[in-house]
């Protein structure tokens, strides 16, 4: 067991444990209002997103209504889950850790409040205004122009409390979560702004604009969602598991290499399409750069996780987590297969690459985001979660429901590339031959939604002070002492 | 790595790296792209849709038709197959579109020659009265897709006044006796626009580029 050589004095924890609680008391406030909003939009965007699945094997649903006809709502469930549920999860997870690895309070909460309520503004402006008919129609930036000065400048003003925290760090190293969090913060609005004048402002002419709405969705995922996603691995494995870091020597390097990749892989979502034949190859070549990062962060992170499985599925933080570094990896690896020309060919176009895009947005990041908030949530309120049962029925809802998705689009995805390519199938045998995969992906967003109510009235019992007479104060359990990798394997 | 400020530059530099690399780059290749001049008519082609079927493009927008369908056929691929198109879809196709909806999902066909889709002997009033059914019912012509009905407008026949728009439905789909189903504007430019998709004419220099190689002389 531990030696007392890499325990810390009980003083030091003491001091420590006060510092991280006034850390936390300053992040309390726009942490859980982001987070609230988060939900909020994971609960209407998940319900768009079902119906609008719904429609895709019984397209009379809803069908009458020209609100909610299948086009617009698609897009709108898929906006309002990127931006809604995705950026206020981003916002809450990444302010809270980047305050805590900089051991520096979270500075003006009041502008982070006021920011998120215009950033909610926006998405609420934008997801009505593509339901309305406003829509662009280019895939992730279809919210009407009106909402764009919005966003970006409340992400200007939320995003520079992230930074500003980050610069005046009184921490002399900087953590692997730090970098990747950094990263993300400073490409999102790198990637808004140049496709909003490339794409509006300034219109490229042809399929130029086919161009840069895939360098912008490819960033999105890529230098985005999963960034955050792995930040958050990065920082909760090694804490509640009491090690370090496997090979955390190697981590700079997996970094770099990742987002080296993420900017110039988005000729993949190109491929065969009437652009320069170029511009997919060097998509397909940054892809099969993608080994290299996967096996090092794979390293990192499989490598401190270990064989404590059992671990890992007992804490509400940790499954979560280890589920999203198993859909990072899946994702890297079936974005290198899907990318090859031969394969692209019978997947493109199909249900597949948006079982990717899923297992990027939901798999890597949403589940991280998850098992953050399950660790940040108590610590803010000072109150224990009210019930086990519902944490438990948050995660297998979530991973059944992720891995049924998964799997139905990429077999169904398959098998529909296959009928696609033979001119034999005319187009009502497709439908019903998908019809069952279809179906499944329903299924599996129902399962989601069970998921997220558990998880929205656990949060409500915790944090409304309904019944707070009766609710268990929370008793933190110090972290585990760290301890050298091969003291902590023996 | 401690150096917030190396961080910083090396994100920076990857950052213009990738907008240099994948957007500035074909921009400068093919950003000023012109439609190609016929040598022997002297006719712009693509020479750009009619202001109706400009308007369509909106509804197409506004209506989200991007999410099940795309607009390209691929290069020796079976879209040929399929009849979708006579040739590949060239950058060339789309430099008069406005806004281009490449696609990414084919829950639908593809619609890049929805346009010729009847062939050469259906009429402009067959494909128009074709492409109507399509989007009131559906079902009528054989399709699996949602009907978009609210583009249509229901209404009682005045006596003596029938609209000469009206559609001809039968079975399921008919209105109720002494009614018809007339096109909004939306619907007919919306039409409009579906019937001007068709890419038919050959560039010579993308014939040429995308040619198979001829048999080399003394091959064997």
């Amino acid at each position: 067991m531990s030696s007392p050589a890499h325990s810390p004095e009980p003083v030091e924890r003491a001091k420590n444990r006060a510092e991280q609680e006034q850390i936390d008391a300053t992040a309390k406030w726009p942490v859980l209002a982001f987070l609230g909003s988060g939900l909020f939009w994971l609960f209407v965007g998940g319900v768009m997103q079902l119906a609008a699945s719904i429609q895709t094997h019984s397209p009379g649903f809803l069908a009458a209504c020209e609100w909610f006809t299948h086009g617009r709502l698609a897009p709108a469930a898929q906006n309002a889950l990127v931006y809604g549920w995705g950026f206020n999860a981003a916002f809450a997870v990444g302010l809270w850790l980047m305050a805590r690895l900089s051991a520096a309070a979270l500075r003006h909460g009041g502008w982070l409040l006021v920011a998120g309520k215009f950033w909610n503004v926006g998405v609420l402006l934008g997801v009505g205004g593509i339901l309305g008919g406003w829509s662009a129609s280019y895939e992730l930036l279809e919210f009407p122009r009106f909402v764009v000065l919005l966003l970006l400048a409340s992400y200007a003003l939320i995003g520079v409390w992230m930074v500003t925290t980050f610069s005046v760090r009184n921490t002399e190293n900087v953590y692997a979560s730090q970098w990747y969090l950094f990263a993300a913060a400073f490409f999102f609005p790198w990637l808004y702004s140049i496709a909003q004048v490339m794409l509006f402002k300034a219109p490229v002419a042809g399929t130029l604009q086919a161009i840069v709405n895939a360098w912008y969705v490819d960033g999105i995922y890529a230098l985005w969602f999963i960034p955050l996603g792995l930040a958050v691995a990065y920082y909760f494995l090694p804490k509640l598991l009491g090690r370090p870091i496997n090979l955390y020597y190697t981590a700079a390097l997996g970094f770099w290499w990742l987002i080296a990749v993420g900017v110039l892989l988005s000729g993949i979502r190109l491929i065969n399409a009437p652009v320069p034949v170029w511009v997919p190859t060097l998509g397909i070549a940054a892809s099969l750069l993608l080994v290299l990062p996967l096996i090092v962060i794979g390293l990192n992170l499989l490598g401190t996780l270990g064989r404590d499985f059992g671990k890992a599925l007992a804490s509400p933080t940790l499954s979560f987590v280890s589920l999203s570094v198993l859909s990072f990896l899946l994702w890297g690896g079936l974005t290198i297969v899907t990318s090859m020309r031969g394969v692209a060919a019978g997947f493109q176009f199909t249900l597949g690459p948006s079982g990717l895009d899923w297992l990027a947005l939901y798999g890597c990041f949403s589940l991280a985001a998850f098992g953050a908030a399950n660790f940040i949530v108590p610590r803010l309120t000072g109150r224990e979660w009210a019930s086990p049962a519902l944490l438990k029925a948050q995660f297998w809802a979530a991973a059944l429901g992720l891995g049924l998705f998964t799997v139905a689009s990429l077999v169904g995805g398959f098998g529909q590339g296959a009928l696609l390519n033979n001119p034999a199938i005319t187009s009502g045998e497709l439908s019903a031959a998908l019809a069952p995969w279809l179906a499944a992906r329903s299924v599996a967003l129902m399962l989601l939604l069970v998921s997220h109510l558990a998880f929205l009235l656990n949060l409500v019992w915790a944090v409304c002070p309904i019944n707070s007479g009766k609710a268990r104060a929370a008793a933190f359990a110090p972290p585990p002492d760290l301890k050298p990798a091969a003291e902590a394997r023996s | 790595m401690k150096n917030g400020l190396l961080i910083f530059l090396g994100l920076f530099v990857l950052a213009a790296l990738s907008w240099a690399v994948v957007l500035l780059a074909p921009h400068r290749q093919y950003g000023a792209l012109a439609p190609a001049v016929d040598p022997l008519d002297g006719l712009q082609h693509p020479y750009g849709t009619s202001g109706l079927a400009n308007q369509g493009r909106l509804v197409y927008q506004d209506l989200g038709c991007v999410t099940c369908h795309t607009q390209q056929v691929r290069h020796g691929s079976a879209d040929l197959d399929r009849r979708w198109g006579t040739r590949p879809s060239y950058a060339r196709d789309y430099v008069k579109d406005g806004r281009v909806f490449l696609g990414s999902s084919r829950l639908g066909p593809d619609l890049r020659n929805v346009g010729a889709r009847l062939g050469d002997t259906a009429t402009p009033a067959e494909y128009a009265e074709w492409f109507h059914k399509l989007l009131y019912a559906p079902g009528s012509v054989g399709a699996h897709k949602p009907a978009h009905a609210f583009l249509y407008e229901v209404r009682p026949i005045r006596p003596g006044q029938a609209s000469a728009k009206a559609l001809h439905l039968s079975g399921s789909a008919a209105p109720a006796a002494g009614h018809e189903v007339v096109p909004t504007h939306r619907a007919e430019a919306l039409v409009a626009y579906l019937a001007s998709l068709k890419d038919t004419y050959e560039y010579p220099v993308e014939a040429q580029v995308n040619a198979p190689a001829g048999k080399k002389e003394g091959g064997h």
